[in-house]
């Protein structure tokens, strides 16, 4: 151990006392302590707007030098004080994995585009070629060398983005939520080799996000951020043990350690940190049941009326291979239906079908009975809204009121009409006030409920979602969410698509699955989410309460259980 | 930009980046110094015959060619009427078709509108010529060409960026358009004017957009070590073939010619 530790390579020391963006009003960041020792896996967690990304963009030197503002402090990176040295440069040691996939991907086919980073560093020819094969295999892009990087699935691209850093080989390596449009398997791969990176080049590994079960288990010190400052620091196990304290920080916590949590009875507390261990823990409390029983869940309703129907239908973009093959759908009214499944399985180019934006190259869907076919996009919106993959894909405008308006003026509403649905659409997000504002001055949770409310505001009777609750804090999807439901209980169809199986799980009352352009099942959550083995197959892990009542199914334990209230409730039930 | 690069591996696709910008820089020499339109045609009609060749989606240059349309009628006609009988050497060019105003005002010549024929295929040999270069060379060997030039860091820096934020730009676009068309915007439909209506809305946003799109692009290029080395490295150098060679003397030759041709006054009107 060097005796100034902050010179040896792979370390991180900050001190800065604050940091304002040139055009802010108020501190993005104050008194920022930072000490990460060479190895380390460090990850950072906190409400969105909460100053995640500024903290890490300290560590390669994009603050101060690339967005500029007044700044006090000092960061020593690898041995170099960021301020002396130019992002370039440190971009040699510290790889930083950027929140906006999209913005980081410059070439043409895949493999180009990995190739930029080490090409920039001037490696040889070998050297590359060897690096960009090992990212793309490690991020799960095998074979996808030479596909071209304008049609990929949101997924895709943010895997595209921690190869073409990966491919840098830093020694630091910094990554902003880099998993928050993953399917549930490629995140944990996600995790699992930054846990590999470190046991085999000591790697130091700075991450954010809000995977509360991923950080559990594999970063060795977590800091939580709220308002610019770091509030938390420490072992995310004495974090998320710590239930109040969690849910204070707006953090989701585990399932897992929730139910320890609540098992937990007065003097004696439970700690649950696994499945297996909380498993464990329960075979030895519970008794055997005589009688397993097999609980099938209700099916979801399907006496209304069928809105949406697919018949056959197949998709490509290219001619060559076919995204979509045979998707055969009845969707009824007054649904809330979760369509799931592994990245690039093809649920974002089956629900731009709905509303026309893509023409189906084989078989018809109908939307109220009539072939969908003849119908132009324009006038299909009114029946079917749709809210994109990304909100920055959707809002145009310049105010919040501009943005709303925008659909309302093209249906022809006169002024006071549009008035009042704009004032009324943002008074049901929660976001009065919020007319003149500018879309891009808004946190990203706001731009998703902006996003929504322009299409509500033109109250389409089916509302199909793209992954609403993406890159969110826990409190702001719970809301997305319940502002759906809500929805749902006045009489709209719901559509959405998600990977966060949680939200899924307690939400929707049907669950759809693609696996490679196929629908591989469709049922109800609680008898979609007990096929453990199968969803595995299809890159899906159930919420961890599900997991935990498969295993106690010998101990008459139902497995038709989604929340962790009522598997808790319906465990105590046996224990007494 | 015409029609953006799509990796396929034709022999156009297999020449080096120089060859195929001296047979662009050879054509257009051509195109300028002959002023007859049979000879602009043929030009045009090479150029197209490359684009097949390379098997370029011809359909797309629709999006770039029909705007330009009355663009070529006002060509025409202005240069109709422009150049008086006088103007021209031949007999025949002399000639006129027609008056617009009475007593003899405002002739039409026939060398006029042979002027305004070549003026419309010198276009349209560009945007043709153009297209076969931005549709079988990649960006990265334009690139390294510049770089073997010696081109100063910045102005490779400033060129980089221009040519990668193109592509950001039209994807931009088109998502605009299709979130508007999600909002019951009718776009694409309806005739030219109409068309050209609903673009407005388009460019507003982004012009805005495009600032901070460039902001964006600046810092993921920088992150990604754009510009921390001297040198950088390219995954395949740009080689000179024999074929290449072959090539580029033969359009040396066709080149060579064409100027002598045109100074025994081949090709005049
Ligand atoms: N514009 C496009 N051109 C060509 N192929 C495309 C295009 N868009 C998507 N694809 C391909 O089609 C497949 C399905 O993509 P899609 O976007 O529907 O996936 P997804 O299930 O929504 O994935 P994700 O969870 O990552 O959003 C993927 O293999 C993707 O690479
Ligand atoms: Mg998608």
């Amino acid at each position: 151990m060097n005796n100034r530790p902050e010179l040896e390579r792979g370390s991180v020391f900050g001190d800065v006392e604050k940091f304002r963006y040139a055009d802010s009003t108020a501190d993005t960041l104050t008194n920022i302590k930072i000490n990460i020792k060479k190895g380390e896996i460090i990850g950072v967690m906190g409400r969105t707007g909460s100053g995640k990304t500024s903290l890490l963009m300290l560590l390669n030197g994009l603050i101060p030098h690339f967005y500029e503002g007044e700044f006090k402090g000092n960061v020593i990176s690898n041995t170099m004080n960021t301020q002396r040295y130019r992002v370039q440069t440190l971009s040699r040691f510290i790889g930083m994995v950027l929140q906006d996939a999209e913005t980081q991907i410059f070439s043409l086919t895949v493999d180009k585009d990995v190739a930029f980073g080490p090409s920039n560093l001037a490696f040889d020819r070998d050297k590359i070629r060897n690096a960009v094969t090992f990212s793309l295999e490690a991020v799960g892009l095998k074979g996808y060398e030479s596909r071209m990087t304008t049609g990929l699935s949101g997924g895709e691209k943010q895997r595209v983005a921690i190869a073409g850093v990966l491919a840098m080989e830093p020694e630091i390596l910094v990554l902003d939520e880099p998993t928050s449009e993953l399917d549930p398997k490629g995140k944990l791969e996600i995790y699992e080799l930054l846990n590999k990176l470190r046991q085999k080049r000591d790697v130091t590994i700075i991450i954010s996000g809000h995977d509360s079960e991923e950080m559990l288990h594999y970063v060795d010190r977590l800091m939580v951020m709220e308002n610019g400052k770091i509030v938390w620091e420490g072992k995310p196990e004495k974090l998320f043990t710590d239930i109040t304290l969690t849910k204070n920080l707006g953090i989701c916590p585990p399932e897992i350690t929730e139910i320890g949590k609540l098992l937990s009875n007065g003097d004696k507390e439970t700690l649950y940190l696994t499945v297996s261990e909380c498993v464990a823990d329960l075979t030895k409390k519970l008794k055997l049941s005589s009688t397993p029983i097999d609980n099938k869940a209700t099916n979801y309703n399907s006496n209304s009326p069928i809105i949406i129907e697919t018949n056959n239908l197949c998709y490509s973009y290219d001619k060559k291979s076919s995204v979509l093959k045979n998707i055969n759908i009845k969707i009824h009214m007054g649904e809330f239906v979760a369509l799931i499944g592994k990245n690039g399985a093809g649920k974002t180019t089956f629900s731009k079908h709905l509303n026309g934006l893509l023409r189906p190259t084989n078989g018809k869907i109908f939307i109220n009975g009539r072939d969908a076919f003849n119908i132009n996009t324009a006038e299909l919106s009114k029946t079917v809204g749709y809210v994109f993959q990304n909100p920055d894909h959707q809002i145009f405008a310049a105010s919040v009121k501009e943005e709303i308006e925008y659909g309302l003026k093209a249906y022809g509403f006169d002024e006071e009409e549009r008035e009042k649905r704009v004032k009324n659409v943002l008074r049901f997000v929660g976001m009065e006030n919020y007319e003149e504002r500018h879309p891009f001055s808004l946190g990203k949770g706001e731009r998703q409920k902006l996003a929504v409310s322009s299409i509500l505001a033109m109250t389409p009777q089916i509302l199909v979602i793209d992954e609403p609750t993406t890159g969110q804090d826990w409190e702001g999807a719970l809301k997305m969410m319940s502002l759906l439901k809500e929805l749902h209980a006045k009489g709209h169809t719901i559509i959405t698509i998600t990977h966060n199986m949680r939200l899924a799980a307690d939400y929707a009352d049907r669950v759809i699955v693609f696996a490679d352009g196929q629908v591989v099942l469709d049922d109800a959550p609680a008898n979609i989410f007990k096929q453990t083995d199968i969803l595995n197959k299809y890159f899906i892990t159930p919420p961890q309460s599900v997991l935990v009542a498969q295993n106690l199914k010998p101990f008459g334990i139902m497995d038709n259980l989604l929340t962790v209230n009522e598997l808790v409730e319906n465990i105590k039930s046996k224990l007494n | 930009m015409l029609i953006e690069y799509y990796p396929i591996n034709t022999q156009l696709h297999k020449l080096d980046v120089r060859t195929k910008l001296f047979g662009f820089l050879a054509i257009t020499i051509i195109a300028f110094i002959f002023l007859s339109p049979v000879i602009n045609f043929f030009l045009v009609l090479i150029s197209l015959l490359m684009l097949i060749w390379a098997k370029a989606p011809i359909k797309r240059l629709n999006l770039v060619i029909k705007p330009l349309i009355p663009i070529f009628i006002i060509m025409l006609v202005i240069t109709g009427f422009t150049y008086s009988p006088s103007a021209f050497e031949s007999e025949f060019n002399r000639n006129i078709l027609f008056y617009l105003l009475p007593d003899m005002g405002a002739p039409f010549t026939v060398g006029g509108f042979q002027l305004g024929l070549t003026l419309v295929m010198r276009i349209l040999t560009m945007v043709l010529a153009s297209s076969v270069i931005t549709f079988t060379t990649q960006i990265e060997d334009i690139l390294q060409l510049f770089k073997k030039m010696k081109m100063p860091y910045q102005l490779a820096f400033v060129i980089t960026t221009g040519i990668r934020f193109i592509p950001t730009m039209q994807k931009k676009a088109e998502m605009i358009q299709e979130a508007q068309i999600t909002r019951g915007a009718e776009i694409g439909t309806g005739g030219m004017i109409k068309r050209i209506k609903s673009f407005i809305p388009i460019l507003i946003p982004m012009i805005v957009n495009s600032l901070r799109m460039s902001d964006n692009l600046a810092v993921a290029m920088l992150n990604r070590g754009f510009g921390a080395m001297k040198t950088s490295t390219d995954l395949e150098e740009i080689k000179m073939t024999t074929k290449d060679y072959v090539i580029s003397i033969i359009i040396m030759i066709i080149l060579v010619s064409a100027i002598w041709a045109r100074n025994k006054n081949v090709g005049v009107l």
